[in-house]
């Protein structure tokens, strides 16, 4: 704690010091800077870029919006936080961040409580990420989450008389296919997609890693053990090995190159491959995730602003994100549909886009999608996202236990017993230290 | 008789005085470098043992003494043990590569032939291009679907696809590709190294020992490569230490995977430590190369001594 203090003494004596050096009119502009992950919808950053700015130049206010790579976001929060300087903004990709970081953000409870008055109420998904159960306030306030739908190529699977609907069919539909030269793609390696998928198969089969309260890890069951013999199977009859070195990009290529029959992807990959080859998108279709023995879900990954505690213009942070959620509607159409809201009518339903397409044929193609809050979940469902599950998440334990059965380096058992032991451990050395 | 005046000496200030003293000169002289050290190498490693000790972490950064139980932890994880000697495999697999290009690499930059100086140029070019662009190259050279390689090896006929390599899919092959890829980046270096032992061999030695009918294998073998051990060695030194803790090509390629099969210590200490938080274990985990890197610099170091004696 001394050395935070020493920082933050330092960083707070620093603008005393330099102030005799700073002209008047400089200490008069006020700044207000964003960092946020490079969409994956590139238009969306445009629009951002110059949304933000817009409302700077009314507010008499300079924005600066920074774009950083999504594999990167949580090195620089964790740099931002050491050095108790950085942006004043922070937009988080995916696992973790509001919890790890509560005692460095500020406590945005007012501003949630007047969206949610404003716009309903926000999301399980939403509230897993932002939400404190035990003080009930929110240290993040919540942008959009990305789902994972499934996407097939049509022709394919009506070849074969089969739909991916639920995951055995996928299973067998997928072994036809193959057969074929149209593998499944779904992502064995080390990346957030794998990491989002393998955890909604997890959940669909009945397993899961923590429970409800997120203080026990319950993976080691029967339900797990099936699920990571499914994936076994899955892999040896309907998937090929490359799935093991796949980023986060390479299912959509896959899918884009016209041999991938199936994929789990958000969107971006529809709109990559409409791009590219009008043809072979129209045949692409947009589904929920397959259903499983237990429920149908899939992983989902969200996205939320923090505000730090020693950012330069806090209340401008506050003021952007308010007048942001007002032209909410305008985000959700400049991402193609691709961020979904999170408070229940920040887009009224039919939602532009998703309910009617103009670029999609048929043009309802996508309007599965409206209802996706019903089918997504945070890594840390059913229990809320903390440190431990963000570890977890982070080591790729899922992926893992998925990939040793699969590659036949341990049994289904083995599996889920070494990453119980890997679970264990983090969550018993975070379970201190909360 | 005319009487000289004896020269008044001129005072000399305390400062000519005091660098006149080649002791204290020499002090003077090496003490921004050990400043330096101190400040940037001293002090973060001070401070990484000061995590190692305690629970601290982003998310409580409060510090409380807790002794070796970090690194107790985390050596009771398999995976750790794993991830430590795939760090060894990738040390010294790349620069046993690394040092094997750059003898032969040498070789050829002696030998004289048009366009020389170009290739001298560009054989540099691994070395100063940034890791994450080359790295972002070497992944669409082994990419599952694009492979330059594999692309070529079927166009040849020489492969079905459906035996194609799996590159970052097969762990013994990712495991290959990364330290390819680091002793690709290193080459250029071992090069400069030994250009610059071999050029400084007297060349009469060499001359008497092909009079005495030596062959290029004798000769590079018996006679230049004993003489340029020192240089060699000090070569190898920043080269294992700059792999030991090297997580750029991992982290970019293929993030530990598959199944943990590349996955580091600086890369491990740099998830667990700054991605998930955890500062005390992530410095443990760091700290695990210290001893390894103090072993090989000492043996080294004192290898270099007795050869020069």
């Amino acid at each position: 704690m001394r050395n935070t203090g020493l920082t933050l003494a330092a960083a707070g004596s620093a603008p005393a010091i330099s102030a005799p050096f700073v002209s008047s009119a400089m200490a008069q502009a006020k700044t207000l800077t964003i960092v946020q992950w490079s969409h994956f919808v590139p238009e969306y950053d445009k629009w951002f870029d110059n949304f933000a700015k817009d409302w700077g130049s009314k507010n008499n206010i300079a924005v600066t919006v920074d774009h950083i790579p999504v594999a990167n976001v949580a090195a620089r929060a964790a740099a931002e936080a050491s050095a108790q300087s950085g942006h004043d903004l922070f937009g988080w990709n995916g696992s973790g961040g509001a919890h790890l970081y509560k005692k460095f953000l500020v406590d945005v409870t007012d501003l949630v409580e007047s969206t949610q008055k404003k716009y309903g109420k926000v999301s399980t998904i939403g509230r897993q990420i932002g939400y404190n159960l035990e003080d009930k306030s929110w240290t993040a306030f919540p942008d959009f989450y990305i789902n994972f739908p499934s996407m097939y190529r049509k022709s394919m699977w009506d070849e074969i008389g089969m739909k991916p609907d639920t995951w055995d069919n996928v299973r067998i539909g997928g072994a036809k296919l193959k057969a074929k030269g149209h593998p499944v793609g779904i992502s064995l390696g080390h990346s957030n997609d794998p990491n989002t998928t393998w955890r909604g198969v997890l959940w669909a089969f009945g397993g899961a890693v923590q429970d409800e309260t997120g203080k026990k890890v319950v993976l080691n069951s029967k339900e797990t053990v099936e699920a990571v013999k499914f994936v076994s199977a899955l892999y040896k009859e309907a998937m090929t090995p490359e799935v093991l070195s796949w980023d986060d990009s390479s299912n959509n290529r896959y899918l884009v190159s016209g041999v991938g029959s199936m994929i789990i992807n958000p969107i971006s990959a529809y709109r990559t491959f409409q791009k590219a080859n009008k043809k072979g998108a129209d045949d692409t279709f947009v589904m929920a995730p397959p259903k499983g023995p237990a429920r149908q879900i899939m992983g989902g990954a969200i996205e939320y602003y923090g505000i730090w505690k020693f950012a330069k213009n806090k209340e401008g942070a506050l003021e952007f994100l308010k007048y942001y959620a007002d032209h909410w509607p305008e985000a959700f159409k400049a991402s193609e549909g691709y961020n979904n809201p999170c408070f229940a009518n920040l887009v009224p339903k039919p939602m532009p886009l998703l309910s009617d397409d103009p670029t999609s044929t048929p043009r309802d193609k996508l309007s599965i999608l409206q209802d996706s809050e019903g089918w997504s979940a945070s890594p840390g469902y059913p229990g809320p996202s903390w440190p431990a599950v963000d570890e977890v998440y982070n080591d790729f334990v899922i992926c893992d236990m998925m990939a040793k059965a699969a590659t036949g380096q341990m049994s289904a058992e083995d599996s889920v017993k070494w990453a119980t032991q890997q679970c264990e451990a983090i969550y018993k050395k975070w379970l201190e230290k909360a | 008789m005319a009487v000289i005046a004896e020269p008044i000496a001129k005072p000399v200030s305390r400062f000519q005085l005091f660098l006149d003293r080649r002791e204290v000169l020499e002090m003077f002289l090496v003490a921004p470098a050990i400043i330096y050290v101190l400040l940037l190498v001293g002090l973060p490693l001070l401070l990484a043992v000061y995590y190692s000790l305690s629970t601290y972490t982003v998310y409580d950064p409060s510090w409380r003494f807790v002794g070796l139980r970090n690194f107790w932890d985390i050596l009771q994880n398999p995976t750790f043990t794993q991830t430590l000697l795939n760090t060894f495999i990738f040390t010294f697999g790349s620069q046993l590569l690394g040092l094997v290009l750059g003898k032969f690499g040498a070789f050829l930059l002696l030998r004289p032939f048009p366009g020389r100086k170009i290739v001298r140029a560009l054989i540099v070019l691994p070395f100063v291009i940034p890791v994450a662009l080359a790295t972002i190259a070497w992944r669409w050279l082994f990419d599952s679907l694009y492979s330059v390689f594999n692309w070529t090896l079927i166009a040849l006929g020489i492969l079905e696809r459906a035996d194609a390599p799996n590159w970052l899919g097969t762990p013994w092959l990712a495991m290959l590709c990364v330290i390819i890829i680091n002793a690709w980046r290193f080459f250029p270096f071992a090069i400069v190294i030994f250009l610059a032992g071999i050029t400084a061999v007297p060349q009469d030695v060499i001359d008497a020992a092909t009079v005495d009918g030596a062959g290029f294998w004798r000769r590079n073998y018996q006679i230049i490569l004993p003489m340029i051990l020192p240089i060699m060695a000090i070569g190898l030194i920043f080269g294992i230490v700059f792999t030991f803790t090297d997580l750029s090509i991992v982290f970019l390629l293929t993030q530990g995977g598959p199944v943990g099969a590349t996955s580091v210590l600086a890369f491990a200490g740099f998830k667990t430590g700054i991605e998930s938080g955890d500062v005390a274990h992530g410095a443990a985990m760091s700290l695990f190369m210290l001893p390894v890197l103090l072993i090989v610099v000492v043996f080294m170091l004192r290898f270099i001594r007795r050869r020069e004696i």
